[in-house]
């Protein structure tokens, strides 16, 4: 199972492997972490003709906190992420939902930028930066953009980044104290794709009441989706069991376009989307103080 | 053909060669180096059985290009320990059982020294946890998460209280 | 010179560490992708991705003219090498023939149709794109059942139809039987399609010398001699110029117990290309192309008897047996294999069955561990549990109330039960697991909505595949093994072996057997096996053959060289062999031990010195023995614990408790190994793994992506336990083990989760039990 020949262009800096890009259009791909991409290879699904290989942007590896964000360069590898004390201190949804992703040795390789470019329907990233409404920041030779998160997903393996950008950093705004957050998923083994996923993060008052919340779906349609109408039930309202799990039923409204294959059907996915969401707001709510 | 320059160190040895871009890390260190020690189980990175160390943290040999490695420090099987020791791991491997065919083995041992350096005593779940990216169809994975509890003990008491 | 008993001293019954375990740790183990040798050229198959086509036409010429490419051959160019097919003899079973690579058609998605022979893989790869294939696609089956239909697509068009076999045998009073039932009771299943997935794949090399006409073969097989023969035949080499080798093998399972079209190809283009042809299959090709197992749809029906006794059983098993009747077992082994075992350690004295196999558009069927009889345990026992049940007892009560409980035992189907603990291990598991206090939490957590389940399974397993066990199950399969024990001049022992090992530690195992009776250490005994040019001649490993088989034979010519040893060293020390015992290494008078000799010196002596030599006697150290058991079958049971989450089907299984018997066992430790390992394969089976092809022939599972084999984090608590009733009819009483864990884990744990979710108004008749699966039963509970 090997690949297909590529060309391939190892860049020293962000600038050249933009003007790389920016030459080879849609002939070329970046090659990041590469544990998405190279199985791709390997298959022979993905054939680039240019592999441009980020390997060496030591500039996108970088991870910082500032003015209530926490900026991620897009090679920053998963690894690092989870484990960063910045991260568990600010952002430690993005910390627990890495333990989701695969197994360490693909973490250790595996990138924040390429995971979310990769935009699988089943990962636990993509629903957290959705949720969190977080920016990315995409580049070109010509100069940057900001992506909302939700503007950024757009179908399966599909995102807004044209040929020529690429992701350079994922901005994170960072939890304010008390915030409640949980992720709770079904998967057939440790490790293994969702078959439905959520990601849940509330605020709440003194009195019990919700102030914020939102709530991101994965695995079960073509892209991340905001369960917004489990958002306004809770808005709010008291975070007692009854009024999350009626939040959590309205949740399938959510799903426009579902996702099916041989692990799980659309039927049975929508069926779990409420455990789901229902799981992951009662572990926010364990852990949201006012 | 293109091919790209490469120098790394491989088992504490300096390595340079020219490879050609698509050759994966596994085959550059099976074919190439001929330390065929590191295995092929699926080549689309779920079996593990391709595991080596990276700069010391445990990845999928196969889910990397040669020419990605430029500049990396790689142990293989074969360099885990310098001379005809065994390392611990190795060693509780072979006092547990926890090994039949054999060709799961040193992708599991690996994975486990890994673990072992970044949790020095880890519990059976996250032992469970962390093998789960290595896939062994003749053991039942018992043994084999017992033997890394009994490694882990004996590195800790390796070392004195 | 018979042995019935085997000394248990030092080394037989003890859990002695594998002395073959260092090479495996270090990377320094070579499997067949292991083997570099200069000039290699490596081998690429083009596959059909269609499930069912007519070839019109081949054009190799783009690959061919690729830079790297050596040759490209189609079924023109192999039309020298003849088809595959079953040679079993069994009346009514059709044949059908599967050219080495495809010919006019193909038939399943993954069949070989052309081979590319480059400088490396990775070009071999690149041209075998560029082979271009005209197909015509036809209609598609991938049901056995609509296979069956008069207006079904037909795989074998001279055959006029897909079914290949199709016979009802009647034994015992079967009418009577449910004429009196009080209650007679239907349940169908399917069992799913899954497959060994050895960690290693197959792959092979081929040298050809052409000045010698010899061919050395390396291949990743589990039987090299009678790959050897096979070779010979169809390649039409002089047998004594093939010498086949089968390396460290990383895991067989029964699926490398057969000889491949991809073999065949591969050593014939070694021999036309003059350079060594290597193939190593890739995962995709393994999972599409090796042999598949375990498809059967089984209908089973009940005479019972209001107080739970089994009157008689009528059984329909069809054999979804892939596109071609595979060589060496054909589509037979799953049906005919499970009909034999539908009784199984219960005593029925009426049963009929109907054994049907057909070929659907799938990959073909082959062994796979418990071949047949996981198939036949997951239904009858899903189906005794339901009837337990419906009766209102319990389902351990009602396996005690039909249990077969003297020994021998002559089933309906002519099985020889030599003797078992079916009883005492229901006991013992029941006893370990907390059967009673377990009964109790699951209807406290009933009160509370959660789903706590318990599923037992009773098995018997027929075991160390020699001619009559073969005969007994419905198969007419030889059986001819040989160990050779030699012991060298300066005292060394070796073993070499037929049976070959690829995970079950044989060089321990034999090992300990030899130095037992040899009265000498391990560290001085080495077994040798799978090089045809140094292991005598024999079946190879499956079927959990090889601690009866190859621990007899090695039993019966250690013994014969134990006796030259102590008539060598009488002469030396002037007494009678009868007065001498050896002991560690070490050949000394009884009572005055001081008068003695080390091996060392009384092999020295046999070889070297002639004034030990008597008139007529062969003084080389030397024996070569044979052995073919009697019908010797272990038994056991496994009992899971399970909770299924109710809100999703995903079944967290808790605890699993096998108690085994295989007879006297050689090395503890490798027993339970081997338990452990075909626990998880049944857990794999019950829960994750199933071979899915659509409507077309399309393989949906085609990587470990979709194919999903159990990880450590699915694999609960196994605690195994051991009753040791040794077999009356075999050297030293040992009974095979292996397939147990296989054989009865998938109905163990698909019970337990049946159990939790009972009164499930719907039942499951399909595996694996996905979440899915699972979710759907308990919804149809709900809905009413």
């Amino acid at each position: 199972m090997k690949p297909a020949a590529f060309a391939y262009e190892r860049p020293s800096s962000l600038d050249e492997a933009l003007a790389v890009l920016g030459a080879h259009g849609s002939d070329a791909r970046p090659l990041a972490g590469g544990q998405s991409l190279i199985p791709m290879l390997s298959l022979r699904i993905a054939r680039p003709s240019v592999l441009v290989d980020l390997g060496r942007l030591s500039e996108l590896d970088t991870l910082r906190l500032h003015d209530g964000v926490l900026e991620i360069g897009a090679m920053t590898r998963q690894r690092r992420i989870e484990r960063d004390p910045l991260v568990r201190d600010h952002v430690p949804i993005l910390a627990e939902a890495l333990r989701f992703v695969g197994h360490p040795a693909i973490r250790n390789r595996g990138t924040i930028g390429g995971s979310l470019a990769h935009a699988d329907p089943s990962a636990e990233l993509p629903a957290v930066a959705l949720a969190l409404e977080a920016e990315i920041i995409v580049r070109n030779s010509q100069g940057a953009r900001t992506i909302p998160a939700r503007d950024f997903f757009l179908g399966p393996f599909t995102t807004a980044l044209r040929d020529d950008e690429l992701v350079v950093a994922v901005r994170f705004p960072t939890l304010r104290a008390g915030t409640g957050w949980g992720i709770a998923e079904i998967a057939r083994r440790h490790g293994d794709f969702a078959l439905a996923g959520a990601v849940a993060v509330l605020e709440r008052r003194q009195d019990g009441s919700c102030t914020r919340a939102a709530v991101a779906l994965f695995g079960v349609g073509t892209r991340p989706l905001r369960a917004t109408a489990s958002e306004q039930a809770l808005v709010g309202r008291p975070l007692s069991t009854d009024v999350l799990r009626e939040a959590a039923a309205l949740a399938v409204d959510a799903i426009d376009e579902p996702l099916s294959d041989v692990h799980g059907s659309v039927s049975y996915r929508r069926q779990v989307t409420p455990v789901v969401v229902r799981r992951a707001l009662e572990a926010a709510v364990q852990r949201a103080t006012a | 053909m293109q091919l790209v320059a490469i120098s790394l160190t491989v088992n504490g040895q300096p390595v340079t060669a020219e490879v050609e871009p698509r050759m994966t890390l596994a085959d550059f260190l099976r074919d190439q180096l001929g330390l065929t020690g590191t295995k092929l189980g699926c080549e689309h990175g779920i079996c593990g059985s391709c595991t080596v160390l990276w700069d010391g943290a445990a990845v999928r040999s196969c889910l990397a290009l040669a020419a990605q490695a430029d500049g990396a420090t790689i142990t293989t099987i074969e360099g885990l320990v310098a001379d005809s020791t065994l390392h611990p791991v190795q060693q509780a491997f072979w006092d547990e059982h926890a090994l039949q065919c054999g060709f799961c083995t040193p992708g599991m041992v690996l994975t486990a020294v890994a673990l072992l350096q970044e949790n020095p005593n880890p519990s059976e779940a996250e032992i469970r946890e962390t093998l789960s990216g290595n896939l062994c169809r003749c053991t039942g994975y018992q043994n084999i998460v017992r033997a890394v509890r009994v490694a882990a003990e004996r590195i800790q008491s390796g070392r004195g209280s | 010179m018979t042995l019935q008993l085997l000394p248990r001293g030092k080394w037989v019954g003890a859990r002695v560490k594998r002395v073959e375990d260092p090479r495996f740790l270090t990377g320094e183990a070579r499997y067949l992708a292991d083997i570099q040798l200069p000039g290699t050229v490596h081998a690429a198959f083009v596959r059909s991705p269609y499930g069912h086509a007519r070839i019109r036409s081949i054009d190799t010429s783009a690959a061919k003219a690729h830079p790297g490419v050596i040759a490209v051959f189609t079924a023109e160019d192999v039309a020298a090498l003849p088809p595959l097919a079953s040679s079993l003899p069994i009346e009514g079973l059709v044949p059908t023939p599967q050219p080495v690579l495809a010919k006019d058609k193909v038939r399943f998605v993954g069949e070989a149709v052309a081979v590319v022979v480059a400088e490396n893989r990775y070009i071999a790869e690149d041209a075998a794109e560029l082979v271009q294939v005209d197909y015509e696609p036809l209609p598609a089956v991938t049901h056995a059942e609509r296979a069956m239909a008069p207006d079904a697509p037909i795989l074998h068009e001279d055959l006029g139809t897909n079914i290949v076999y199709q016979k009802v045998t009647t034994l015992g009073d079967v009418e009577g039987a449910f004429a009196q039932a009080d209650r007679i009771f239907r349940r169908r299943f399917h069992t799913n399609r899954f497959v060994a997935s050895p960690m290693e794949t197959r792959g092979c090399l081929s040298i050809y010398e052409r000045a010698s006409g010899q061919l050395t073969f390396y291949s990743s097989t589990q039987m090299p001699h009678m790959l050897r023969l096979f070779l010979s035949l169809f390649l039409d080499i002089p047998e004594h110029k093939v010498r086949v080798i089968s390396p460290e093998v990383g895991g067989g399972f029964g699926q490398k117990m057969t000889i491949y079209p991809e073999e065949v190809v591969i050593a014939y283009l070694g021999k036309v290309l003059g350079r060594p042809v290597k193939w190593v299959e890739d995962r995709r090709e393994n999972l599409a192309a090796a042999t598949h197992a375990k498809e059967q749809i089984i209908e089973l029906e009940a005479a019972i008897r209001a107080d739970g006794r089994v009157l008689g059983i009528k059984a329909r098993l069809i054999g979804d047996g892939g596109a071609y009747s595979f060589n060496t077992a054909s589509a037979l082994i799953e049906p005919l294999a499970a009909a034999g075992i539908v009784p199984g350690v219960y005593d029925i004295p009426a049963y009929q069955h109907e054994v049907i196999a057909v070929c659907t558009n799938k990959a073909p069927v082959g062994a796979f561990r418990a071949v047949g009889w996981t198939a036949a345990q997951t239904a009858r026992e899903l189906f005794f549990d339901e009837i337990a049940r419906e009766l209102g007892l319990d389902p351990a009560e009602f396996r005690r109330r039909n249990l077969i409980t003297s020994f021998p035992h002559t089933t309906v189907t002519g099985m020889v039960y030599d003797s078992g603990s079916y009883r005492e291990s229901l006991e013992r598991a029941l006893e370990l697991v907390g059967y009673e206090e377990l009964r109790k939490r699951q209807q406290e957590l009933r009160q509370q909505g959660r789903y706590l389940g318990i599923g037992i399974s009773l098995y018997v397993e027929p075991t160390a595949w020699g001619s009559e066990i073969a005969l007994q199950a419905g198969f007419p399969f030889p059986s001819h093994d040989n160990a050779t024990v030699t012991i060298d001049p300066t005292g060394k022992v070796r073993v070499a072996v037929s049976v070959h090992s690829h995970g079950q530690g044989h060089e321990t195992t034999l090992a300990q057997v030899a130095a037992e009776i040899l009265g000498v250490s391990i560290d001085d005994v080495i077994v040798e096996h799978g090089d045809t040019d140094r292991a005598p001649w024999g079946m190879g490993t499956y079927a959990s053959r090889s601690a009866v088989i190859g621990g007899g034979m090695v039993a019966l010519a250690a013994q014969e060289v134990r006796e030259k040893v102590l008539r060598v060293a009488s002469r030396l020390l002037e007494v009678a062999p009868e007065d001498l015992e050896i002991q560690d290494g070490t050949i000394f008078v009884r009572g005055a031990p001081d008068r003695s000799l080390s091996m060392f010196q009384v092999a020295f002596a046999a070889y070297l010195d002639g004034r030990v030599r008597a008139e007529g006697e062969e003084p080389l150290l030397s024996a070569t023995k044979f052995y073919d058991p009697r019908a010797t079958y272990s038994n056991g049971c496994i009992v899971t614990v399970c909770e299924v989450d109710g809100e999703t089907g995903l079944v967290r299984l808790d605890k699993i408790v096998a108690v085994e018997d295989c007879g006297t066992m050689l090395n503890p430790m490798i027993v339970e190994g081997q338990v452990m390992g075909a626990i998880a394969q049944g857990i794999g089976g019950a829960l994750y793994e199933a071979m899915v092809y659509d409507e077309n022939g399309q393989l949906l599972t085609d990587t470990f992506a979709t194919y999903a084999l159990p990880t450590a984090t699915e694999i609960p608590e196994l605690v195994i336990d051991h009753l040791e009733t040794p077999s009356p009819v075999t050297i030293g009483g040992i009974k095979g083990i292996g397939e147990g864990g296989l054989l009865a884990t998938p109905a163990s744990v698909a019970g337990a989760v049946l159990d939790a979710i009972w009164p499930a108004g719907r039942r499951i008749e399909q595996l694996p039990l996905t979440p899915e699966r699972v979710l759907s039963a308990l919804q149809a509970e709900r809905e009413g």
